[in-house]
């Protein structure tokens, strides 16, 4: 393997690929970070928390004006009964357009260091902007989504009170929503409880499917640590995304997004799968790569992987079980990039739902917001 | 703006447009001047039937929902009969939609002139602007892909497969047919009263002086005095437009100042001297037109004669040549008549307006998987 750029914490992940290619068995699945409760969210220094500010967020979040038509909200694609995520495989898009990508859940969001499915933004801070004036998600502009804030007197006033500004930042909007973003926590799942000591948080089987987790599953290699993600980047061969065969408006994603991201022309011609991490490295290796995500709040996220591939848990594991997939990348056609790590597990149905009644109980229960009025626009007075 | 986005490039453009507007603003050659018929230039056919349909088409605006002729209505004269323009959803629009019928022939665009370069700029400033389509080029150009009769009618325009920058060209070659015909001014068919109203046009009201030319304008910007329109100002959706406009545009003060400040945006005189100038508007196809000015703030032609007729409205730097006309009241409606003539036959034909339903959805391409992107 050729060494990696140290931006993308890949150093420890091909370490540690080199120890697990050999032979999977019990004893490896040591040498990974265990599962551990979930502690608090890291706060940055340069975005402290109140009270103030994450209301602030709140109203932002569900606020349409903040993006191009004042139609399409954050909590458009990130809806609180739907895991604050959205139930479709690829997420509904801007009005006009579909999306490219399963809509992730929000929800503990705020522990992670690489945000998106390919870990394009490395901040809450930095994606909320990136989601707001994408094409197919807010369409949004700086200057008309900030002019539109300094038109609603509420605005005013709570962006004065927080930030001391006379008339809102649209960076200051972002903050806001980064603060109430980190409230959106879920760390007391049933699995949380027992790694914190209490023995009877889990059923027989649960506490069976964690020990296959850990061991003959070997889903610890890249779930692992308190977050259950090494945040970590790989192909598990997740099959591309049918709509893109069957739905004019996914092609007209698919390709807009291959062109906006700037491959070469040759790519942008023969590309038919998402290649995930090439796309911030252009390192043929890093074709189909995706972040390992965090497992906590799934029962509540489905469908499931960057494209929504897959409807239920059990899907999931059944593919696991199958050794992961083929996609464009894994054949050699672009690319052999699929991870060495997965293998058929050889699980019996049983097993299969051990292991999906403990991921199960890592999501907890669902988390209830209520929804903020949104404040009016009115006139403004010259000063 | 979309100053981020590839599909722009916007702030060099503009820069290099509003040079050249400077440069433009010269004296007009002599055979220019000259009132009469206006012709309009070659048309390709292809390219010009392409533009027609793009012109039309609502998925060339970001979520779909506008299309330039949901402005540009053919059966308003290329305008919308509202005072103030609409707007991309989400925004208000703080000017009045101009004709585009003889536009083709104009040397610099908007109200205030801002872009001196060519209809090619205008269009990409139409089609990426953040209140008048909001789009994303690169989005753009894939959706136009996607339609199979697209993909045939830039073959057949000679354009290769579609892109961003042939639908940057084709829209302009459509503009170019829309010339004006057909008016009694051209044709010789004037009313004694109109005729009368020539005579005062060219002598004693002054009008010549900067509506002249076929098209009947300078291509410069004055200050004539038109009263600001106070909805712009008192309805937040058209405020925060403006503002976030002048903004852009570097206008100081701007989440304080109550007044549309016209051309001063190009050129930035310290002394304030082109602020509340305006473009001198074609004259032609005023029937159609309705309201006027750049603020809409004349419901009708009688309107216009009659605050010409007082001298403007007094503000700073009001050109000198709008002044108190004493035109008596038979006078006013001999040049009304006049404005009438200038008018020819309505551009509503198919050979100016896309008839075919224009699809919204995108159908499938086949074996996709099997084909190059
Ligand atoms: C049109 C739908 C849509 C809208 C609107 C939208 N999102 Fe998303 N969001 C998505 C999709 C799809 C993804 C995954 C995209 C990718 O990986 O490329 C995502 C990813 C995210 C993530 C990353 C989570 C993770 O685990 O890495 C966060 C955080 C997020 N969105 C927050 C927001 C915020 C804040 C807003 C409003 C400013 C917003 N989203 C608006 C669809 C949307
Ligand atoms: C080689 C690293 C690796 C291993 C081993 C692994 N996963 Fe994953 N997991 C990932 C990656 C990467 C993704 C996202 C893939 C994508 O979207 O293409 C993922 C996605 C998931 C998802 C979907 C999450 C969501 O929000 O959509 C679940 C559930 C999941 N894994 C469970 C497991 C289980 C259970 C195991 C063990 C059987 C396991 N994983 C083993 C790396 C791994
Ligand atoms: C939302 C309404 C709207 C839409 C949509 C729209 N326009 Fe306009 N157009 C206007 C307004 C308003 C102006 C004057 C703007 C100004 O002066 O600042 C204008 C000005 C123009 C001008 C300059 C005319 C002149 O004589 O100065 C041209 C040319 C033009 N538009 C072409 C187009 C084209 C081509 C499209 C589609 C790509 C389009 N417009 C879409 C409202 C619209
Ligand atoms: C000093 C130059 C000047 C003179 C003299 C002048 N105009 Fe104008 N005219 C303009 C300008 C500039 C505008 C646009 C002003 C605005 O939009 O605020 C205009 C606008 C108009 C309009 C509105 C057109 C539209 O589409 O909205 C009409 C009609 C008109 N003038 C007729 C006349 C008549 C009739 C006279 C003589 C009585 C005259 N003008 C004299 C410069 C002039």
């Amino acid at each position: 393997m050729k060494p990696m750029k140290n931006t993308f914490r890949l150093m420890a992940g091909a370490a540690v690929l080199a120890i697990s290619a050999a032979a999977v068995n019990a004893q490896d699945m040591s040498a990974y970070p265990p599962l551990a409760p979930l502690g608090d969210p890291p706060i940055p220094l340069d975005n402290p928390m109140s009270d103030a500010k994450v209301e602030l967020g709140k109203i932002l979040f569900w606020d349409p004006r903040v993006g191009g038509d004042a139609s399409t909200a954050c909590v458009t694609c990130h809806e609180p009964d739907q895991g604050w995520a959205f139930s479709d495989s690829l997420s509904r898009g801007y009005p006009g357009t579909v999306h490219w990508r399963n809509s992730q859940s929000v929800v503990n969001a705020a522990y992670l260091g690489q945000l998106f499915w390919a870990g394009a933004a490395a901040s809450l801070e930095k994606q909320a902007p990136s989601a707001a004036k994408g094409a197919v998600a807010g369409n949004g502009e700086n200057d008309v989504m900030e002019t539109r804030l300094a038109f609603i007197p509420e605005y005013r006033e709570r962006f004065n009170d927080v930030f001391g500004t006379e008339y809102p930042l649209i960076g200051d909007a972002w903050n806001a929503i980064a603060a109430f973003e980190r409230t959106l926590i879920v760390n007391d799942t049933p699995v949380d409880r027992y790694l914190a000591g209490d023995e009877s948080a889990l059923t027989e089987e649960q506490i069976a499917g964690m020990e296959l987790f850990n061991g003959k599953a070997g889903c610890i290699q890249c779930h692992n640590g308190a977050q259950a993600t090494d945040e970590n980047y790989y192909n598990l061969g997740v099959p591309p995304a049918e709509r893109w065969e069957e739905d004019g408006l996914a092609q007209v994603t698919f390709r807009y997004e291959i062109f906006a991201k700037g491959v070469t022309q040759d790519m942008y011609r023969v590309l038919h799968d998402d290649p995930g991490l090439y796309f911030r490295t252009k390192e043929p290796m890093h074709m189909g790569l995706f972040r390992t995500p965090p497992l906590r709040y799934t029962l509540y996220t489905a469908p499931y992987m960057h494209n929504g591939a897959f409807w239920d848990l059990e899907e999931v594991v059944r593919f696991y079980n199958a050794g992961g997939g083929e996609n464009d990348f894994t054949d050699g056609t672009m690319a052999s990039t699929k991870t060495p790590l997965l293998h058929p597990l050889g699980l019996t149905d049983d097993e299969v739902d051990q292991l999906v009644a403990f991921l199960e109980a890592f999501s907890g229960d669902e988390l209830e917001v209520e929804a903020p009025e949104l404040p009016p626009y009115a006139p403004l007075d010259a000063q | 703006m979309k100053i981020s986005r590839f599909k722009s490039g916007l702030a060099p453009t503009l820069g290099a447009a509003l040079m050249c507007a400077t440069v433009l603003s010269g004296p007009v050659a002599a055979q220019d001047t000259a009132i009469g018929p206006v012709v309009g230039p070659e048309i390709n056919e292809a390219r010009a039937a392409l533009g027609r349909r793009l012109f039309f088409d609502k998925r060339l605006s970001g979520d779909a929902a506008i299309a330039c002729a949901t402005c540009h209505q053919p059966e308003n004269g290329f305008a919308d009969g509202l005072a103030l323009s609409l707007a991309y959803p989400g925004s208000k629009g703080f000017r009045n939609t101009p004709t585009l019928i003889n536009t083709a022939l104009a040397e610099n665009w908007f109200h205030d002139g801002r872009i001196g370069t060519n209809l090619n700029d205008v269009t990409r400033e139409s089609i990426t602007e953040d209140y008048m389509m909001n789009m994303d080029m690169r989005l753009m150009q894939e959706r136009v892909k996607q339609d199979p009769v697209y993909v045939q009618m830039f073959a057949d325009a000679g354009y290769g497969e579609p892109s961003n920058g042939s639908i940057r060209k084709a829209i302009p070659e459509y503009l170019n047919t829309l010339i004006s015909h057909g008016s009694d001014f051209d044709e010789g068919t004037m009313s004694e009263s109109a005729q009368r109203g020539q005579e005062l046009f060219e002598g004693k009201a002054g009008c010549i002086d900067c509506h002249y030319g076929p098209r009947f304008t300078d291509d410069q910007a004055h200050n004539i005095g038109v009263p600001e329109n106070p909805e712009i100002w008192s309805d937040p959706m058209r405020h925060m437009t403006y503002a976030a406009f002048a903004s852009f545009m570097g206008v100081e003060n701007y989440m304080n100042i109550r007044q549309d400040v016209g051309a001063q945006i190009i050129r930035h005189p310290a002394d304030g001297s082109d602020i509340g100038k305006f473009n001198t508007p074609t004259l032609r196809e005023l029937v159609y037109t309705a309201p006027y000015m750049h603020n809409g703030m004349f419901k009708n032609l009688s309107d216009v004669v009659a605050f010409y007729n007082a001298g403007g409205e007094d503000t700073p730097n009001l050109d000198e040549r709008v002044r108190p006309l004493g035109l008596t009241f038979l006078e006013q409606q001999d040049l009304v008549a006049f404005l009438e003539a200038l008018s020819g036959d309505p551009l509503t034909g198919p050979e100016y307006v896309w008839e075919d339903p224009i699809p919204t959805n995108y159908t499938a391409i086949e074996n996709w998987r099997e084909q190059t992107n």
